[in-house]
């Protein structure tokens, strides 16, 4: 986390380059990850507060055992929240994976763990958004949706800068992905109420309720995940 | 404006790794609605660009394909095969003008390489030319990359599998690559994508002799659809059509079988007298039940995958859990894998059945051909037509799971006796000489597969009319095989169609034409659908048939006419080569093909328009 911190205060204006977050990555997945993980096991450690309201909310929780990998939580959630206009009607896209806001993480032995937004109560994301709180809204560029617990990004009020990404990517579950114009993206929506993920996983391994930090695996990154059930069961030393 | 052409992006991504230089190549709208996409449209490129016959197949000239469907890419469930389409490395015929005569190979596999071709926008990869060292290719969209691959020269492909994903740094690319057999030149080596999805059947050889180690990719882009709402509706019956087959209380392969794995027919095949043992000497085996679904289940498998977008998880993964191979981790032995270098070498050590497996996939080895090779040595060497110092000193006995581990290890490195044995068991017989040819079983110099014939002819008209050399997915008539090559072509999965509910989009039967016609705009119905796949079957056979094949070449090897079985309930019994004939001669005149030398009659090819014009 200190890293980080330090980053953002360093390039504040400028995107960071793609070495300099890998390093910062495998800092944090080698050595820092003792210091961020180590000590809970398989849960995580929350960086605050806030926690009574989050539970409240509802998110897509994953059974890895039964996860297959098949990928269709990808396609349909790409499909919903990633529309096509045809013939001026706005309707269900094609389902490319890339748009997807849930994403698959294939490991080799055997072993697919979907990430999705765990709509953090402490929220590392908005905590790490340089953009200063707006007097009236009481939102940074990035905000917590109060209805839903969904994060949302103000594009007018973004500033590119990708502090959002890099705290999700070393501290939670990497889900972030900035667009094109280095914006956050790929953020679950639940769908307006209604997961597509969990309503067509064909193998019920998606689930909507909710929030429950202490939850095992809750809010970890999908590489720090498979190392642990890579290790539970095929019994090897990852 | 451009006339747009749905469903597909109307381009190749072609790759010359000799010069390093690649460019986007149209694809004429008329090929894509006669030959469809996958193995039919990879034939139409082949025959276009092989315009002579007799091509070294190990050349730089010979075009390596990655062919998705029109269906790929689509969510569409089990919509994930893509087929590998070239000149094949394994095959030969009896009599030829061209010392380097060989049939077509396609490959069909599953995973999630196919729909990301078209993800990055083509419907196709062509692959010409051969690097002067060991390369790999990186495709994201339009971005195309040869990078050096010296460090992963020489990986097997699990290795490879968990390191080559570190150095792209993105779990996001699809990769398909060759282990050590492919660059070895064995020729029956195999293409494998996710460390045990393979293509077999020779095609990792041509892509070991371009000095191609790894083809990866990914891409964020989707051809349009024709009626896109048309599209979703029937979409969303095809998913929920399969939901139903899936968890219905009535009888299909795919929710009886399949669903369970292919791993459930190891024990109805030797239950039925079905299953290749002892060389394809036997068709039930003794010890089945130390190899059977049940064991499997309970020894080695815990874990379920899925191909892109399909509900039905047919790839069973696990791990050894005890005795001296414990900490193999690898797919469960399923039915080919299992019954080849199980039931056929007569191993019934489950444990190490998925330890040689294991290995078999890390060198990138087909394991029907290896285990067919592997069983043909063993009664070889049983026979003693061969000695231990032929075998460099393995005591290649029956049963024996370490000493077939030995071969395998000699054969992915081609080191010793491994380099004939990387041959092919018509190229080893041809050696041994002495008839041993009589128990090399083999059509067109590919190896049959875990099925054995002597209760079910059909299955040895497959092997014997298939063109790629013996294949047991080829189909026991022509019905059968033109479904067949039109399922390849559309990047369907062959498994999903096993059910009765025919009009299900997607994959009964009458439904593949709804979908494909929603997403071209081109009405399909089944008859139209067919009669492509007749087109498909047809161009590959006058392919084959300018290198030489001819009706001699579509035969079985001749074990079946006059070895009886040895053992079991169907003991003393073996194929009538005058029924065989009989079943040959209408094969083709089905087929409209002289009957003598199996060259496709004109009529016929010109109603499927494969006479010029």
């Amino acid at each position: 986390m200190m890293e980080t911190e330090n980053h953002r205060n360093e390039k504040q204006d400028k995107p960071t380059s793609p070495s300099r977050r890998d390093f910062i990555w495998k800092m944090a997945v080698g050595g820092g990850a003792a210091i961020l993980f180590g000590k809970v096991g398989d849960k995580l450690l929350l960086a605050s507060e806030n926690t009574k309201q989050t539970r409240e909310y509802l998110m897509v929780h994953v059974d890895y055992s039964k996860c297959t990998g098949c990928r269709t939580c990808e396609s349909v959630c790409s499909s919903f929240n990633h529309r096509q206009v045809v013939n001026r009607e706005s309707l269900l896209g094609l389902g490319n994976p890339f748009y997807s806001n849930i994403r698959v993480h294939s490991y080799n032995p055997d072993l697919d763990i979907p990430a999705v937004c765990a709509l953090c109560p402490d929220a590392p994301c908005i905590r790490s958004c340089p953009v200063e709180l707006d007097l009236k809204t009481g939102r940074k560029a990035l905000y917590r949706d109060e209805k839903t617990g969904t994060l949302r990004n103000d594009p007018n009020r973004c500033i590119g800068c990708g502090s959002c990404q890099e705290a999700c990517k070393i501290q939670r579950t990497d889900v972030i992905v900035l667009g094109p114009d280095h914006k956050p993206e790929r953020i679950c929506t639940l769908c307006d109420g209604d997961p597509q993920c969990v309503k067509y996983c064909p193998f019920n391994a998606l689930s909507f309720a909710k929030v429950v930090p202490e939850r095992e695996f809750y809010g970890l990154h999908p590489d720090i995940i498979s190392k642990k059930l890579i290790n539970r069961w095929y019994n090897t030393r990852e | 404006m451009r006339n747009q052409v749905f469903g597909y992006h109307g381009r190749l991504l072609d790759i010359n790794l000799s010069t390093g230089k690649y460019s986007s190549t149209t694809i004429p709208s008329d090929d894509t609605e006669k030959f469809l996409g996958g193995r039919g449209l990879g034939m139409k490129i082949l025959w276009d660009r092989l315009r002579q016959p007799g091509i070294n197949p190990l050349s730089p000239q010979n075009p390596l394909m990655f062919m998705p469907g029109p269906y790929s890419g689509f969510p569409i469930p089990a919509a994930s095969r893509t087929c590998v389409v070239t000149k094949s490395p394994c095959t030969s015929p009896v009599h030829s003008d061209y010392p380097y005569a060989s049939t077509v190979s396609y490959s069909n596999i599953g995973g999630f390489f196919g729909p990301e071709i078209r993800f990055a926008g083509y419907d196709g990869i062509v692959i010409t030319g051969k690097a002067s060292s060991p390369v790999y290719i990186v495709i994201e969209d339009e971005k195309v990359e040869i990078r050096d691959a010296k460090k992963f020269w020489g990986m097997g492909t699990d290795l490879f599998d968990r390191q080559f994903i570190e150095e792209l740094g993105d779990r996001r690319f699809q990769t398909c690559c060759i282990g050590p057999a492919g660059e070895n030149l064995v020729s029956y080596a195999c293409i494998i994508h996710t460390a045990s999805r393979a293509a077999g059947r020779g095609v990792g050889c041509v892509m070991g002799s371009k000095n191609l180690k790894a083809i990866t990719l990914k891409g964020s882009k989707m051809p349009n659809v024709a009626d896109h709402k048309r599209f979703l509706s029937l979409l969303e019956d095809s998913r929920k059509g399969i939901k139903e087959v899936l968890h219905s209380p009535g009888f299909s392969l795919l929710n009886y079988f399949i669903i369970k794995g292919t791993a459930s027919y190891l024990s109805w095949s030797s239950e039925n007298d079905q299953m290749t043992v002892n060389n394809f000497r036997d068709t039930t085996f003794p010890d089945i039940g130390k190899i059977g679904l049940e064991a499997v289940q309970k020894d080695i498998w815990f874990r379920e995958s899925a191909c892109y977008c399909c509900p039905v998880a047919c790839k069973k993964g696990g791990a050894v859990k005890k005795g001296v191979y414990a900490g193999v981790v690898h797919d469960a032995p399923e039915y080919e894998t299992g019954t080849m270098f199980g039931a056929n070498l007569r191993v019934s050590d489950i444990e190490g059945i998925t330890k040689v497996i294991f290995e078999g996939d890390d060198y990138g080895m087909d394991i029907i051909s290896a285990g067919n090779v592997i069983g043909f040595l063993m009664e070889a060497y049983e026979k003693e037509y061969i000695d231990k110092a032929f075998l460099d000193g393995i005591d290649l006995r029956w049963g024996d799971v370490n000493a077939a581990r030995k071969m395998v290890a000699k054969i992915g490195k081609r080191e010793g006796i491994g380099d004939l044995a990387g041959k092919g068991v018509k190229a080893i017989s041809k050696k041994i000489g002495r008839n041993s040819d009589k128990f090399a079983i083999q059509v067109k110099g590919l190896e049959l597969a875990a099925w054995n014939v002597y209760k079910n002819i059909g299955m040895g008209i497959s092997y014997a009319t298939s063109n790629r050399g013996a294949c047991h997915q080829n189909g026991e008539n022509v019905e059968v095989q033109n479904f067949r090559a039109m399922l390849d072509s559309l990047g369907i999965c062959r498994f999903i169609t096993y059910h009765s509910n025919s009009d299900v989009p997607g994959s009964g039967k009458n439904g593949l034409g709804s979908l494909l016609s929603a997403i071209t705009g081109i009405e399909w119905t089944t008859e139209k659908l067919t009669e492509a796949g007749e087109r498909i079957f047809n161009l590959e056979k006058l392919f084959n048939y300018r290198e030489g094949f001819r009706r001699e070449d579509d035969t079985l090897p001749e074990r079946f006419f006059t070895e009886p079985v040895k053992s079991g309930p169907l003991k003393g019994k073996m194929l009538k080569k005058e029924e065989f004939d009989k079943l040959l001669d209408e094969y083709y005149q089905v087929r409209g093909w002289n009957p003598k030398t199996s060259e496709p009659g004109k009529p016929r090819l010109q109603k499927l328009g494969l006479l010029p014009t």
